[in-house]
């Protein structure tokens, strides 16, 4: 019981987390590399910190979730952060979600289903 | 003949293929970039279980939270698969830079694919063939989202 809250709460976390993250680090297109400055600022940026604190909570969570339950279940249980980062992205940041992005997520949790399958 | 046409194009449009050469160098940079996090991201997980699957004392079992975290702590693995969790993270953050979040986060599904050939062949698990199935299911679905394309309709 513990154990699945622990795990659907840091599920949960891991998802909204790359929605911050991807809210702080915004859109670029242009050249290959990512400069000193780029790194630096990041440690200044208040989305990319929301981000790290998600994720380290959900990072503890997880270690926690995954001493009690076998990875084999656990891990398969992540791929509901795929339609729920879909669906943040839609909403907080406005990304356009094709329907054959949409087809290629769910077929993604189908395989991952299939793969927690007993 | 093929000195003067190639003297030509490169002093009439070198901006042109200058700039077409960032473009190209930017798509592998920030794809290999996706790749590597996620290959990282399974080993670390790989390590981190192997690190817990040590971790057997009685604190790890029956301790405290505080108790318990301070044993996974302490497992060699943990840290070190942790630590190879931390670069495939900074690799992440690049390439989430670089491209929409719908895009990229459902293509770490091949995590699952290989965490499963890791517990094969490192935990010896036994693999059913309808996991296997999964897997390829898996591979289609990230096969799909790179048709569907990477922008959307940015």
């Amino acid at each position: 019981m513990t154990a699945s809250i622990a795990l659907w709460t840091s599920i949960f976390l891991n998802g909204l987390a790359q929605v911050l993250l991807k809210k702080g680090v915004g859109h670029s297109n242009d050249a290959g590399g990512a400069p000193a400055g780029w790194w630096l600022s990041l440690l200044q940026n208040v989305w990319v910190w929301a981000w790290g604190l998600s994720f380290v909570a959900a990072t503890a969570l997880w270690l926690l979730a995954l001493s009690r339950l076998d990875i084999s279940y656990a891990f398969p249980l992540l791929s509901t952060s795929f339609v729920l980062v879909a669906l943040l992205s839609r909403l907080l940041l406005g990304e356009f979600i094709s329907w054959k992005r949409w087809a290629a997520i769910f077929v993604i949790c189908f395989g991952v289903i299939l793969i927690a399958a007993k | 003949m093929n000195a003067g046409v190639s003297v030509n194009s490169e002093s009439a449009s070198s901006t042109d293929v200058g700039h077409v050469l960032i473009k190209t160098r930017a798509f592998q940079i920030a794809d290999l970039s996706v790749l590597g996090s996620v290959l990282l991201a399974a080993v670390g997980h790989l390590m981190i279980k192997a690190g817990l699957n040590g971790a057997g004392s009685a604190a790890a079992i029956h301790g405290s939270i505080v108790e318990r975290l301070g044993s996974y702590f302490s497992q060699p693995f943990v840290l070190l698969g942790l630590t190879i969790y931390g670069i495939g993270t900074a690799l992440w953050v690049f390439a989430v830079s670089k491209r929409d979040i719908s895009y990229v986060f459902p293509i770490t599904a091949l995590n699952y694919v290989l965490v499963t050939l890791g517990g094969k062949f490192l935990f010896a698990e036994v693999i059913p063939s309808k996991r296997w199935v999964g897997v390829a299911v898996v591979f289609i679905g990230v096969a799909l989202m790179q048709s569907a394309g990477r922008k959307g309709s940015r």
